[in-house]
């Protein structure tokens, strides 16, 4: 038993936090306002901030990616700006995270350090028009030319990919094989041809981390993630388990700069005579709010050390962890709003774009309704008879 | 941060529950619908050294740590015993007998501790009384001194365990113009005179637990008995928080896997519409939400268990979090239990409906939830 920071965690979060208040959190408004394609160039300089202080490999040693790192220096960037962690987080975990745990030597060595120093951004291509979170129902497919992959297809919602370097595509090499065994995830590289990424979209919030669907036409791989074809089911739901910890993150990142918002508009609000947090009706929203971000948080925590041990039930727990996280996150925004009122409605306003972003957390890699229903399904068949 | 079991923790757990599965939980049904102290339910729970756990052994305890006091009253909570049980359990064990043993004198201790670990005498705590409930300060029974005796006046409410007390810590003060400093902690004995209790009263919930009022009229207490000294009593009820926020939690989480475990093999058994219910979406989501809200209570008692090991001062934001959340957020898992089991849920054989009426003691006792909020609001507007 533990339970608490170690001192050396407590000190690298000091340090973060330092770092993203001076450089990190004044950029956070800049990027939700500007236009998509200067978000982009704003975004990319981020990344290079965070690499340069070497935030960006924090976690990352060897071949090991420690989630307890990943969780705490996720948390500390998304307090700061949301936004800049989804988009870090797509690069250096989605992508160089997948190709650390699953590529072959000579990928890692090509890729990893390059995005672990944002000298190349990296993305992760999944989702579709007709396949989130069913993914067996994508339709993206490769076929052999030679010694070459070629893959056509058309993703969707690509976190990074007007700035991306480097994507991994998950397509059907074999469809015959099925989902488990006929998907893999395909390196590709900017510039090959064949390879278009749409302009940025439009998003309601995480504004900052630019985002657009890609399209391959008779696209050359660059690799297949790992070197052997068919194991690409299995690694996105390894990345994508492990990824529920950053999600997790930025859920309780978002939820703790909502906090401070809110307990300082209502230290500093006077009312009737009184702050207006000393009235139940807001100081209870602030005690709820601190409640379910705390919980968030030993959750995010919990479920990361259940992944690096390798615990029995770590799938269920990271489950457990994005769910209450994500649903927390989108109620403490709410209650932030309330407390700030006109105040927080105000386009431009901390509140108003923290409220936006809130919502990201419900809907991404797995709804809450997938959460609920892989941890339902663990829980019942513990129960079915044999 | 880490979050690791010894593997004598897991054993231990693992013992404990299967003891309470079998030997307690067959009892509680029957015990609850009485509604009475159950002392076959007392005495198996002496029998396993529960009673003693946190107390070392040469004063008859089994030296635990917090933690394994937690994993035990998770156990027993897990395998069906009944909150009352268990209520009466906390109230013997960490409010009067560890008061004793952590302010008591050496002959304190020597006197008290060993009989009540080993269950032989049942103990109680005190300190809420009519006009004195969240606000714990204003207790109004005095204590005047008389030569080498108090003598006390008062009565006091709402105390678990008091009809079948044989050891009483009781508040009161000997300066009611010093406010909290003039609080003051008795050891007082059953037969004493001028210490009388009340008629047990009827509860809604934790039926196996007997509540009722204490009166103190010209109650003549010897000076000997006064615990760790005039005006430390403040002292004593506050450390009672520390264990109401993860040792008498851990039975309530107890009893959210409990409902969690009966809840998921009824949505198995039970066919609707030529299929298990299961397949609705509505009992998966509540299943989901059960398990969610296991996972989340326990991190936030066995964070305040884990740091009371360590001798750390209590947070009292992480013990606030831990005692909201297992109380408002127990309660409407508790519910959605017994929505699962519909009509079923709402038998009194269906354990869902003992656990739907006892889990609402954990947003009252010990603190409300109001309190709760009041305690992290002020915290954060400082």
């Amino acid at each position: 038993m533990d339970y608490q920071l170690s001192p050396q965690e407590v000190t690298m979060q000091q340090d973060l936090a330092a770092f993203c208040r001076a450089q990190i959190a004044p950029r956070a408004k800049m990027l939700d306002q500007s236009s998509r394609d200067d978000a982009c160039t704003y975004i990319k300089e981020n990344l290079k901030l965070l690499a340069n202080a070497g935030w960006l490999e924090a976690g990352y040693a060897g071949d090991s990616l420690d989630l307890t790192t990943h969780y705490i220096v996720g948390e500390e960037i998304a307090k700061a700006c949301p936004a800049t962690f989804l988009s870090a987080r797509s690069s250096t975990f989605l992508c160089a995270g997948a190709l650390m745990l699953f590529g072959t030597p000579e990928q890692k060595r090509h890729y990893v350090p390059a995005i672990l120093k944002a000298e190349k951004v990296g993305a992760f291509a999944y989702s579709e028009e007709q396949a989130g979170s069913d993914m067996a129902a994508i339709a993206a497919v490769a076929r052999r030319d030679g010694d070459a992959w070629v893959i056509s297809g058309m993703k969707n919602f690509v976190v990074n990919a007007p700035i991306a370097d480097v994507l991994l595509v998950l397509a059907y090499n074999d469809k015959d094989a099925g989902t488990e065994r006929g998907m893999s995830i395909f390196i590709m590289e900017k510039g090959a041809e064949g390879l278009k990424v749409a302009a940025p979209i439009e998003t309601m919030g995480l504004r900052g981390a630019p985002i657009a669907s890609v399209s391959l036409d008779n696209c050359v791989a660059a690799g297949i993630l790992g070197g052997v074809p068919g194991k690409g089911y299995e690694q996105v739901d390894r990345i994508l388990t492990m990824g529920a910890v950053g999600i997790t993150a930025l859920c309780v990142g978002i939820g703790t700069a909502c906090m401070e918002v809110s307990t300082n508009h209502a230290k500093t609000r006077i009312a009737f005579g009184r702050r207006i947090g000393m009235y139940q009706d807001v100081g209870f929203k602030l005690a709820d709010m601190f409640t379910n971000n705390d919980l968030g948080r030993m959750l995010g925590l919990r479920a990361a050390w259940a992944l690096n041990t390798s615990e029995h039930g770590a799938k269920e727990l990271a489950a457990c962890a994005k769910l209450f996280a994500s649903e927390a996150v989108t109620k403490i925004a709410n209650w932030g709003m309330q407390i700030l009122a006109g105040h927080g409605y105000l386009v431009g306003s901390d509140m108003e774009r923290l409220y936006r972003d809130a919502k990201f957390g419900e809907i991404c890699e797995g709804t809450s309704e997938m959460q609920r229903a892989l941890i339902s399904k663990t829980e019942l068949d513990r129960f079915v008879q044999a | 941060m880490e979050f690791n079991l010894t593997q004598e923790q897991k054993m231990f757990r693992d013992s404990v529950f299967r003891y309470g599965k079998d030997e307690i939980a067959p009892l509680c049904e029957e015990a609850d619908l009485k509604g009475e102290f159950s002392f076959e339910i007392w005495s198996k729970l002496a029998r396993f050294g529960i009673l003693g756990l946190p107390f070392p052994e040469e004063l008859g305890g089994a030296g635990a740590d917090i933690v394994t006091c937690c994993l035990a009253g998770e156990a027993l909570g897990h395998a069906g015993v009944d909150g009352g049980s268990l209520l009466a359990w906390g109230a013997h064990t960490y409010l009067c007998a560890h008061n004793i043993f952590a302010f008591g004198t050496e002959d304190q201790k020597k006197k008290y501790v060993p009989k009540l670990a080993q269950g032989e005498w049942i103990g109680c705590m005190g300190l809420t009384e009519p006009g004195a409930g969240s606000d714990a300060a204003s207790i109004r029974t005095t204590a005047t001194r008389k030569g080498d005796r108090y003598i006390l006046n008062g009565s006091k409410t709402f105390i678990t365990n008091a009809p079948v007390s044989d050891v009483f810590v009781v508040f009161a003060n000997v300066d009611r113009a010093k406010k909290h400093e003039g609080i003051t902690a008795f050891i007082i004995e059953k037969g004493t005179p001028g210490l009388s209790t009340s008629k047990p009263f009827h509860k809604m919930g934790c039926k196996c637990s007997a509540t009722s009022e204490v009166f103190l009229e010209d109650c003549e207490v010897p000076a000997e008995n006064v615990l760790a000294g005039e005006g430390k009593g403040w002292i004593i009820a506050l450390s009672g928080v520390e264990w109401d926020r993860c040792t008498l939690l851990s039975p309530m989480l107890g009893a959210a896997l409990y409902n969690l475990d009966l809840c998921a093999r009824y949505a198995n058994e039970r066919h609707q519409f030529d299929r298990p219910i299961r397949s609705f979406q509505a009992i998966q989501h509540r299943i989901a939400d059960m398990k969610v809200f296991a996972e989340a209570s326990r991190l936030a008692i066995y964070r305040v268990a884990s740091a009371k090991d360590r001798g750390q001062m209590l947070n009292p934001l992480q013990a606030a979090v831990s005692k909201v959340y297992a109380g408002d957020r127990g309660f409407e898992m508790a519910s959605d239990a017994v929505q699962i089991f519909g009509g079923y849920g709402f038998m009194h054989e269906y354990p869902v409906e003992r656990n739907f009426r006892d889990s609402k003691l954990a947003a009252i006792g010990g603190g409300t939830s109001d309190i709760m909020r009041m305690i992290v609001s002020r915290i954060m507007m400082m």
